[in-house]
């Protein structure tokens, strides 16, 4: 042991020697030039690499630019194009600009790049070196385990997958004979409505016949009674009517009523429609402005009088918005308090013209409630509650069928969110044929049972059909829906071994202050603050074959772009959102680490690395 | 059925109110700032015809203390009801005005007229502009004379020059000597009108004013002065700072065939989003006109910080029938203060400059690393932003100097405080920069936020060191961190206060590597009147705003830069961009056009901007590359880089809603192109650095319109699309998207070779020429030497040692001159002659260098720094070596590429190694 530690010692120690001897003097013709370029400088007379002029070996490294591209100058500075390569034994060797030579600050661990005296770099390789091979190695390390647990992953996405694509083509034979039945059963319902309704024609002549005998009995009797008793007899009934309108009117207007009291949508189009009218106001401002911009004529001001016109334009657009049912007498008193509608500050207190004021800079709400990025989100929201209500309603529709118990109201919604959808077993994979084949032979049982020569129609037996026609429609929509969401799904590239399989359905959250990011792949990410959510952007693509993951179309940003992200994949052993950022306004960035893309080649490369500065063989390494 | 909109009104309110606000989030505001008839001063004075409103005579002249003094008394008795345009004129015809008349060395003449001393109360003069040491340059008159009849009274103003004194009714003349025409003239077309203060007699009185829900009380009444200034022989007139417009000399604002338009509004505003072409004022203001003609310049400083208006008269404009030639009459009107006037003679248009610069002090001289290209934007977030956009400069070898960060890397927009978490070790920060020779700025605004946990604040309520409001208490305005105090800067005392809290114990978390940016300083407060501080809020010594307004940020300014010169024990030279100024801000430091925009018309106004701010002292100014509001793309923002790489102060800025610009965001194309105009200014930044000292010496900006250079061709008169560098470059912008060809007129009198390719043009005429997406035309004047430095470092700080190329441009006579300062680039030791300065004299194919500095000077600075390239155009070919002198050292000859940098061709013929130290005296010649 003893002896082991001082042999290594020793080595390290000569080790050290042997660098810092290395680094020490470099030769002119060798300064700056990577040990594969060497034989290029060997001839007398040597050629700019750029084929533009030609230089003498007395040329090389004297402190002159001849080349253009620097190709004389590799060790100096002279050059702006050059670049100079430091050999930083023990660590990774680096080609670094030639404005680097001799400016005073050390670049090359081996310090190299700093020769002229007026300054010293200790040479720091060696530790350097360590700390990087001790980080490469840990790379290593981790690519190492993520490559196994990305195999593990891919096989588990196969199976997924292959478990997707084996329900789904059940899913579709199952909806071609429920299709089938459904079909059948559609049939026999209109051929029973067929039969009711020839029943009912037959019994109504019957009694038109029956009515027609006994009037022409009447009449003969005493003709002149009837107009009076058909009066009496028709009144109450209009009433009856009349009172029915009423009611109708009350009632669509106390829903007009609940529309205006639902203050976001109504709201919404409303301001939509001004604030379109206010952009385009501001579009007319800037426009003139740009025409104003140019030179005017000789010498005079003649934008001036564009901001007139524009003035006037200012007055169309408050007459146009007082066009507006109702508001012409609050516009109007703010037209009579300053005489220009477009900028009335008055009347808001000083630390709201103060808000107001700073928010051009800062495009921040100003005034409470008038944001439009709130009210654009409540918008979406809202939007989004109208999707998701019609949803819910369609799940309550199927609900009613008590054979999907399971499939119940929250796990679609989530569903929507990507948690993952656990159809019912019975349904799908094990007890399906039997499932089928009763639902055939109760089919069969019902169509059999029927006996459509017996008169009248049996009303029991044709509500069965009907129920039953109703229960299986329902059934075959919600597998057709379980379809469509599969071939959803299914229609996404998951990558080369579809190694993203499992992030269909999984949610990646990261909390950073007071806000939570969640960022769901193929569907979308989100800032969440409380209550209120921000759609970062929804899916679009990978990107950078298969590192990058983009998501866009966000929730629009006050006076700026739509929001955005972009997230980085880097192999770690978890999934796990690491960092958010937002470099430029609305613009985001996240780093992802998941061992999806723990690659088996890049670990080779690694390990090509490490062995490169374990040995200290310099290979060419372009860090630029 | 009723509409629901009528049943639900309130929704509808909103909506209104939604409307008026979203118009108010976009575009310049032209509403929100009053015109000139919404300021009763203004409208009165500008409805004025010639001679239309009783005049004043000078009675009582004499020579007093070496100067001329005079009463100013009503013509003739007042009639009732003289004018009836001006409801104010019916004042009390005993008070009698003072008139003094005082000359200074140079050619310059100064005209003070204020009320009797025995007024209820002294109108405001605006101290600490002027130098202080101004009185012992003041020439002692010995006499006056007066023609036999008396009617006015004549002296000494300069050689060749007399001023005159009219006396009924009296007006002001500057004559050269011999001649009846005057060069300049004031209240030739008795426009001259002073209102005195008053006392409020009842309280039926209303002197208050209204706008747009402020009201200003006006205490003291009515006080706006107003009279009329003639430029004689004069083709254009320029200065009056800060407008944006297309054009350098300044348009007619009034008269025939001028379309209506406002009088150009000195009033220092924070414009949001400001228009490209307006006389509109913007975010500072100095009072100071220049005219030029083909016989002589001269100028006229008005030293008066109140809200000024001033309008330049087409001829005819008074609807005389014969409109008088030659001669730019201009209509000056102050709602306040005194008239404190100086009239500079020329001849030459640097003349002007001299003699302004000789009454309000010469340029600051900057510290290299200022002169270099700064980086900047609202915001760069935190410790790991800046550490990656400073990484990313070298990862793609741009170089650059400074690191700008803006209001959010504060607490809650208390300045001199740190966010805690964004950047938790500011130290560490400025140190990693420093290591790479590198700089960093914050932002320090005057609003203060009122909050007692806040030790300025504290400390400044405390003292009672705020501006008051009308009422007497500390003035509460809304800015940045919201409701905020305003230091009042005017009190000396409150500066040094200022000042102190610079200091490093003092300021925590920064270090010697940090400098500072004042905004906001007009000052900005969003809740006030105009977006400023209401005119009735009071300052120290009682004064009112609308009287100091106009240089509230200078005095701004100033605190700052002397807090940083104290910081640095006077040994550092202070770094201070200003957005706000007045009169005399060169002193302080730097200013910068503001908020501009992204667009092309901006990048073509910002050259005209930049020019005026040169001409009227601020040499040190530049305008936000790439445009402030807004997205450029990418064509506009390598134009704006290429351009702006010529300005005197180049500094990148963007809104924080914009997206990332650095330099390398746009594809490998756009980063080579905008690398090569950074480029492009760091090799020439000894020239820069050269011009800057001659600025600091002359006041002769960095960056000069053409006719400063070339004051006898007319063509240039007029040129504010292209500019001197100096004497030796002029460089015209590009101003259009995919522009193919522009038409350069290069002035009269040598040739011109092109900066890139060597290609020699004609003077006198207009080229046209191609458009090259590289680069813009640039061309160095045949007769000039410009030295560069070629060598690229990650900033200016590594490049102290590297060596020089002189690119030496001959003329007809193969002659050429040119000069080199060096000092050490941060102190003040170049004050005792520390530096470098030799002249370059090319002739008879010898090139001589020759110290320039003064003989008897001590101080030394050392540098052994060599030239190790010379370039020659205009040699005729045949050059075989070259041979230095002493030691008769030969140096190689060859044929050699302009720049070093791609596509060059070989051009010149090129010393090789000449290795002649900058220090020393040498001759070069070749042979």
């Amino acid at each position: 042991m003893g002896a082991c530690l001082r042999i290594s010692l020793t080595i390290s120690c000569l080790l050290l020697i042997w660098i810092s001897a290395s680094a020490s003097i470099p030769s002119r013709e060798s300064l700056g030039i990577a040990p594969q370029d060497l034989s290029y400088y060997k001839s007398d007379v040597i050629k700019c690499k750029d084929g533009s002029k030609k230089f003498t070996k007395e040329q090389l490294n004297d402190e002159f630019c001849d080349c253009p591209d620097g190709t004389d100058e590799p060790g100096t500075s002279a050059c702006p194009q050059g670049k100079f390569y430091c050999p930083n034994v023990g660590h990774i060797p680096l080609t670094t600009f030639s404005s680097r030579v001799n400016d005073g600050i050390c670049d090359c661990c081996d310090g190299s790049d700093e020769y002229n005296g007026n300054v010293s770099c200790p040479n720091t390789c060696w530790e350097a070196g360590k700390v990087a091979r001790e980080k490469l190695q840990k790379k290593i390390a981790t690519f190492q385990n993520g490559v196994t647990i990305r195999k593990q992953e891919v096989e588990k996405a196969k199976q997924a997958f292959a478990k997707d694509e084996a329900e789904l083509s059940k899913l579709r034979s199952e909806e071609k004979i429920l299709k089938e039945l459904v079909q059948k059963l559609k049939e026999q319902k209109e051929r029973i409505e067929k039969a009711e309704e020839e029943e009912r024609k037959k019994r109504e002549e019957e009694e038109r016949r029956l009515k027609e005998a006994e009037r022409k009995a009447n009449e003969s009797k005493n003709a002149p009674e009837e107009s009076s008793h058909d009066i009496t007899d028709q009144a109450p009934e209009k009433l009856s009517e009349l009172h029915n309108q009423d009611a109708m009117e009350d009632h669509h207007d106390s829903a007009v009523e609940d529309k205006n009291d639902y203050t976001t949508g109504t709201e919404i189009s409303d301001n939509q429609v001004v604030g379109k009218v206010a952009n385009d106001h501001d579009d007319t401002i800037a426009k003139s402005g740009h025409e104003a911009d140019g030179r005017s004529d000789g010498s005079s001001f003649s934008h001036v009088e564009k901001q007139h016109v524009v003035e006037a334009q200012d007055n169309a657009v408050s007459k146009a918005n007082t066009d507006y049912p109702g508001t012409e007498e609050e516009l109007s008193s703010h037209v009579a308090e300053q005489g220009q509608v477009s900028d009335s500050t008055e009347g808001l207190s000083r630390e709201e013209l103060g808000r107001l004021v700073a928010s051009r800079w800062t495009r921040e709400n100003a005034a409470e409630g008038n944001d439009e990025v709130n009210m654009a989100k409540e918008g979406l929201e809202h939007d989004e509650d109208i999707r998701e209500e019609n949803h819910d309603g369609y799940i309550s529709d199927s609900d009613e069928d008590h054979k999907f118990e399971d499939d119940d109201l929250e796990d679609d919604q989530d569903a929507e969110f990507g948690e993952d959808h656990e159809e019912p077993t019975d349904l799908t994979v094990s007890g399906s044929s039997s499932w089928l084949d009763k639902i055939q032979q109760t089919v069969n049982n019902v169509l059999q049972a029927f006996n459509f020569f017996r008169r009248p129609v049996n009303i029991s037996e044709a509500a069965t059909v009907r129920k039953e026609y109703d229960d299986f429609s329902s059934e075959l929509s919600k597998i057709q829906s379980r379809i469509s969401r599969l071939n959803e799904k299914l229609k996404y590239d998951f990558g080369k071994d579809r190694e993203f399989y499992s992030f269909y359905d999984r949610c990646f959250e990261s909390k950073q202050n007071k806000y939570t990011y969640k960022v769901c792949p193929f569907k979308k990410a989100s800032q969440v603050e409380g209550h209120s959510s921000t759609q970062l952007g929804h899916w679009d693509k990978f990107d950078e074959s298969y590192r990058v993951m983009l998501f866009s179309n966000g929730d629009r940003c006050w006076n700026g772009p739509d929001r955005s992200l972009k997230v980085r994949l880097r192999c770690g052993l978890k999934n796990e959102l690491v960092d958010i950022d937002e470099p430029s306004r609305c613009e985001y960035v996240a780093i992802l680490s998941t061992p999806a893309l723990c690659l088996e080649e890049k670990i080779k490369e690694l390990q090509q690395k490490l062995e490169d500065m374990n040995t200290g063989q310099p290979s060419a390494h372009d860090e630029l | 059925m009723p509409s629901p909109a009528d049943r639900s009104p309130p929704i509808l309110l909103r909506v209104a109110v939604l409307f008026l606000l979203l118009s108010t989030a976009s575009a310049w505001k032209k509403d929100e700032f009053r015109n000139c008839d919404q300021s009763p001063f203004c409208k009165r004075a500008r409805g004025r015809k010639p001679h239309s409103i009783p005049s004043l005579s000078a009675a009582d002249v004499s020579l007093s203390d070496g100067a001329v003094s005079a009463r100013l008394l009503p013509s003739q008795p007042l009639r009732q009801n003289t004018a009836g345009d001006d409801p104010e004129a019916d004042r009390d015809p005993s008070r009698i005005l003072l008139l003094r008349l005082s000359v200074y060395q140079g050619g310059v003449l100064r005209l003070q007229i204020d009320e009797d001393p025995s007024a209820p109360r002294r109108r405001f003069q605006v101290p600490d502009v002027l130098l202080p040491d101004l009185d012992d340059h003041r020439l002692w008159l010995p006499r006056l004379s007066s023609p036999a009849a008396g009617s006015s009274s004549s002296f000494y103003l300069a050689d060749g020059f007399e001023a005159v004194l009219i006396h009924d009714p009296f007006e002001i003349q500057v004559r050269r000597k011999g001649s009846a025409e005057p060069v300049l003239s004031l209240n030739s077309l008795g426009l001259f009108d002073f209102e005195q203060l008053m006392v409020k007699k009842n309280d039926g009185e209303d002197w208050e004013e209204r706008f747009r829900g402020h009201t200003d009380t006006r205490p003291h009444g009515p006080q706006s002065i107003s009279f009329d200034v003639s430029f004689h022989g004069a083709d254009f007139v320029y200065g009056i700072p800060e407008h944006a417009s297309s054009s350098l000399a300044l348009r007619p604002t009034s008269g025939p065939d001028v379309e209506h338009s406002e009088p150009y509004r000195l009033f220092n505003l924070d414009v949001f989003e400001y228009l490209a072409d307006s006389p509109f004022g913007l975010y500072g203001s100095i009072p100071f006109m220049l005219s030029h003609g083909a016989r002589s310049s001269s100028g006229f400083f008005w030293l008066n910080a109140a809200e000024m208006q001033i309008d330049v008269l087409a001829p005819g404009w008074d609807d005389s029938a014969s409109p008088a030639k030659g001669r730019i009459d201009t209509l000056w009107m102050s709602e306040a203060g005194v008239v404190d006037a100086f009239f500079f003679v020329g001849p030459d248009p640097k003349d002007v400059l001299r003699q302004y610069i000789g009454i309000t002090g010469t340029p600051a001289m900057p510290q290299e690393f200022a002169v270099a290209y700064h980086q900047c934007r609202w915001n760069y977030r935190d410790e790991e932003d800046v550490a990656a956009v400073d990484a990313a400069f070298d990862e793609h070898d741009i170089p650059y100097d400074v690191l700008w960060l803006d209001i959010e890397h504060t607490d809650g927009k208390r300045y001199f405080t740190w966010d805690r978490v964004l950047f938790p070790n500011p130290k560490e920060m400025q140190g990693k920069l420093a290591a790479k020779g590198r700089h960093m700025v914050t932002i320090v605004d005057p609003h203060i936020k009122r909050d007692d946990s806040f030790y300025i604040y504290k400390e400044a309520s405390e003292k009672g060191y705020y501006v008051k409001d009308a009422m007497g208490k500390d003035f509460d305005g809304w800015c940045w961190p919201g409701s905020s105090s305003y230091p009042d800067v005017l009190n000396p005392e409150i500066r040094e206060w200022w000042a102190e809290k610079f200091s490093f114990q003092s300021y925590v978390g920064s270090t010697p590597s940090l400098y500072i940016w004042n905004d906001m300083n007009e000052p900005s407060v969003f809740n006030g009147p105009e977006i400023t501080m209401p005119r009735d809020a009071i300052h120290y010594g009682d004064v009112e705003h609308r009287e100091v307004h106009n240089a509230y940020g200078y005095y701004f300014h100033m605190a700052t830069s002397n807090g940083l010169l104290k910081r640095g024990n006077g040994m550092d030279r202070p770094f201070v961009l200003s957005r706000a100024f007045f009169a005399g801000s060169q002193r302080y430091g730097t200013v910068w056009t503001g908020d501009n925009s992204a667009n092309w018309d901006q990048l073509r106004a910002s050259v005209p901007m930049i020019l005026t701010l040169g001409l009227t002292g601020l040499s040190f100014s530049g305008a936000d590359v790439g445009g402030f509001f807004g997205n450029p793309e990418p064509e506009l923002l390598v134009r704006w880089y290429q351009l702006g790489a010529y300005y005197p102060f180049f500094r990148a800025h963007a809104h924080q809603d914009t997206k990332r610009r650095e330099p390398w965001l746009f594809g490998e194309h756009n980063t080579a192109l905008i690398r090569e105009a950074v480029h492009v200014r760091y090799s020439l930044l000894p020239y820069y650095y050269t011009l800057f000292r001659e600025a600091s010496v002359s006041g002769i900006p960095v960056m000069r319109p053409l006719w400063l250079e070339f004051p006898a061709d007319k063509e240039t008169y007029n040129t504010g699309e292209a500019f001197m560098v100096g004497p030796s470059l002029l460089v015209q912008g590009i101003y259009e998207k995919r522009q193919k060809s522009v038409s350069v007129y290069l002035p009269m009198g040598q040739s011109w070779y092109n900066m890139r390719n060597g290609a020699a043009y004609t003077g006198g005429i207009s080229h046209k020429l191609e458009v090259s997406e590289d680069s813009i035309p640039s061309f160095q004047k045949a007769g000039t030497i410009v030295p560069r430095k070629d060598r690229f470092r990650r900033s200016s700080t590594q490049m102290v040692n590297d060596p020089y190329t002189l690119v030496i441009a001959l003329n007809g006579s193969l002659a050429a001159e040119g000069e080199l300062y060096v000092d050490d680039g941060k102190s003040y030791d170049f004050e005792q002659g520390a530096y470098i300065h030799r002249r370059f004299i090319f002739a008879d194919c010898k090139l001589t260098s020759i110290d320039v500095r003064p003989a008897k000077i001590g101080g030394k600075f050392s540098s052994d720094c060599v030239i190790e390239r010379i370039i020659l155009l205009g040699l005729p070919s045949g050059a075989k070596k070259a041979v230095i002198e002493p030691g008769n050292r030969e140096a190689d000859v060859e044929l050699g590429p302009l720049t070093l940098r791609g596509g060059s061709s070989l051009v010149a013929v090129t010393v090789r190694k000449p290795n002649v130290r900058i220090a020393d005296d040498w001759t070069l010649r070749i042979l």
